[in-house]
């Protein structure tokens, strides 16, 4: 009788160093599914979905506080991606957020730039080079077309530029491919 | 004959047949026009502007790109136009080139740049390749100077003369007419890549080009080889397998595993390029096809339009169709005003055909009996309609070397290769968007880093500069008497006047 309270007690003793010690060790920093969504989500970084930035939009999907049908720039492939992932039924893109535009990228004229530097300020991935009292212009390649820096621009300088489609990023559409 | 084989492939007899094959030189063209984008890379700028006089070989567009080559005039004349155009590719997407309009006299730029290559070092050549505008002529156009920057430890170099499509006989015409030129450009590679052995392969059907070789071969290293005739053994890794029984994994480039394949008309164009220092302005194209009286090969200057050289085969007044490259891995193209480039060994002139309906996929394995890369096209197929890119990519869809042999044996007619291309468009695309998204998170999150720690440190300067303040202060004794008496001076002050003002 003896032996075997002894025997338990001691093994609940080691299992549960054992998984205090991994509790410690293996903890899992942030929320894996905050990451989840954060990797659906378009990284434009646009602010529509009234959340300043995807990653704060993602949060606040995990923490069930925002729909999942408030990012334009996902668009319906989108919301019907976070659904499958999240295991709700989707939604429709809600248009009150925007609409879904093609893809694009911001250009400065720079004829007209006066070198303000707020749309440095308004950009959220730094995709803008300048400084004050000097010509802007953007990095076109890490430009997310979020058109943030267009409503601060005070002389409208700052236009969308739509990506044209080229022969080394072509790819067919599936009808044509079926109807041979 | 090769003593190894590889699983696939299809046997087609040539259509078209002809009893001698040779060449015929095309005149000059009255107007080139060259695209800017080439296979991979970026599009290359124009260095020329509209109004200006070239010189037959002079560089008119350029671009830093490491995979691409510079682009040059390929007859002499004015530049009349740069803008956008529409190029054999099969997106009919218009794309970026330039025009010359000839002024009949073909003058060429200096041309006595040819160097010695058994007195130059692999590096010096290799530049002199990319500088002359050489790309694999075979149909790919892939940059020959980045297979032989790539190269490592090179045992084998194969010389691909095999020109396995049926139909085609540009490389058949070359090998019998310039043997010679063959020879010596083999002798340059061997020079380059320090090869142990050269195999120069050749399907066993091109008995008079294989004499032809024959005749000039002095070198103990190299090889000439037959191999039974047969669909997609001109293929890289295929014929690598088909030679040497050394299996390329599905990563990997043949360049890394120390084979080097050229093919025939490249090895020409680089002779051309290193003993002449021409650059590569021309090619020889095979117009065959069901509509056209002669089959012939003609030199061509690269840019001319398509009508220029089946004009002289007599085609006839019928409704065409029109595609460049074989009639296995062509390119369909919408007219004859198209230009030649770099890749076009071929152009088909058929009198135009109803398409052959399509019908459902009955799983009847016929396509995955002839795939030469060993791969389930029928199961790839409904993963590929249903655009499932990551199926797709378990089945290992990248190894598809589009041979379309699969369509060829198909009994419902599907264009399976066609879905497997689309397929892998998505994917590339999908990569790249992925990577976009990557940096634009990477970005956003260093962003937000920064802005904090610039709050952080912009709190702490100011912090610091207020102590420092203080600490000036409560050390400096006169800074405080000084203080004192202003105070005082100000309170005795304010007190006179507040005296007079009474």
């Amino acid at each position: 009788m003896l032996d075997s309270v002894l025997i338990f007690s001691l093994l609940a003793l080691s299992l549960g160093l054992i998984l205090g010690y991994a509790a410690v060790k293996f903890k899992v920093k942030g929320n894996p599914l905050v990451d989840q969504i954060d990797a659906i989500l378009p990284q434009t970084q646009c602010g529509q979905c009234d959340y300043p930035g995807c990653r704060p939009y993602a949060i606040a999907i995990a923490s069930g506080e925002a729909a999942i049908n408030q990012c334009p720039p996902g668009g319906q492939e989108g919301v019907d991606a976070l659904a499958k992932l999240l295991n709700v039924e989707t939604l429709p893109l809600n248009d009150t957020y925007g609409e879904t535009k093609p893809e694009h990228v911001a250009f400065v004229d720079e004829t007209l730039c006066i070198g303000c530097t707020l749309c440095i300020q308004a950009c959220p991935v730094d995709a803008f080079l300048g400084a004050p009292k000097m010509m802007t212009t953007v990095i076109e390649d890490e430009c997310t077309g979020c058109d943030l820096c267009i409503p601060v621009c005070p002389v409208d300088c700052i236009h969308i530029k739509i990506i044209p489609s080229t022969l080394t990023a072509f790819a067919s559409n599936i009808d044509e491919v079926k109807n041979g | 004959m090769a003593r190894h084989k590889f699983n696939g492939g299809i046997f087609i007899k040539n259509p078209y047949p002809i009893d001698k094959i040779k060449i015929v030189p095309a005149p000059l063209p009255s107007k080139v026009v060259l695209p800017l984008q080439q296979r991979i890379g970026e599009e290359a700028k124009p260095c020329v502007r509209v109004g200006e006089r070239v010189f037959t070989g002079q560089i008119i567009a350029k671009t830093e790109d490491d995979f691409c080559v510079p682009i040059h005039a390929s007859i002499s004349g004015t530049v009349v136009a740069i803008d956008k155009q529409l190029t054999p590719h099969h997106s009919g997407l218009k794309s970026g080139c330039i025009t010359i309009e000839s002024d009949g006299k073909d003058e060429w730029i200096d041309t006595n740049f040819g160097i010695n290559f058994l007195r130059s070092s692999k590096k010096t050549l290799i530049e002199h390749i990319q500088k002359s505008g050489i790309v694999g002529l075979g149909g790919a156009g892939f940059p020959t100077h980045t297979k032989l920057n790539n190269l490592k430890n090179c045992h084998t170099l194969i010389i691909n003369g095999t020109e396995c499509e049926p139909g085609i006989s540009c490389d058949d015409a070359l090998m019998q007419n310039y043997p010679q030129e063959v020879m010596r450009g083999i002798e340059i590679l061997l020079h380059i890549c320090g090869a142990k052995h050269v195999i120069i392969a050749i399907e066993d059907d091109k008995q008079v080009a294989f004499e032809a070789l024959l005749k000039y071969l002095h070198n103990d290293k190299i090889k000439l080889q037959k191999i039974p005739t047969k669909y997609t053994s001109g293929a890289e890794k295929l014929l690598i397998k088909a030679l040497l029984n050394i299996e390329i994994p599905s990563n990997s480039f043949a360049v890394e595993q120390g084979v080097l394949c050229q093919n025939v008309a490249t090895t020409k164009a680089i002779f051309d390029a290193v003993e002449l220092g021409r650059p590569l302005v021309s090619r020889i194209v095979t117009v065959t096809g069901s509509a056209v009286e002669t089959v012939d090969n003609y030199t061509v200057r690269l840019g001319a339009s398509f009508a220029h050289i089946v004009n002289l085969s007599k085609p006839n007044t019928n409704l065409h169709s029109v595609r460049m490259g074989g009639m296995m891995m062509g390119v369909d193209v919408d007219n004859l005003e198209t230009m030649i480039c770099k890749i076009t060994n071929c152009i088909f002139v058929n009198n135009r055909q109803k398409p052959i309906k399509t019908q459902g996929c009955i799983r009847c394995g016929q396509c995955n009996l002839v795939c030469p890369v060993n791969l389930l096209p029928q199961q790839l197929y409904w993963y590929a309609k249903n655009e499932n890119i990551d199926k797709s990519l378990d089945y290992n869809l990248l190894d598809c070397i589009e041979c379309r042999c699969c369509d060829y044996v198909c009994p419902s007619h599907i264009s399976l290769a066609a879905y497997f291309v689309f397929t892998k468009a998505l994917h590339a695309n999908k990569v790249k968007e992925q990577n976009k998204v990557n940096i634009a998170r990477e970005r956003f999150e260093y962003r937000k880093y920064r802005l904090a720690r610039n709050k952080k440190e912009h709190a702490e300067m100011m912090a610091a500069k207020k102590a420092q303040l203080k600490q000036k202060m409560a050390d400096d004794k006169t800074q405080k008497d000084k203080i004192a008496a202003a105070i005082e001076r100000v309170k005795k002050n304010t007190k006179n006047n507040d005296d007079t003002s009474i």
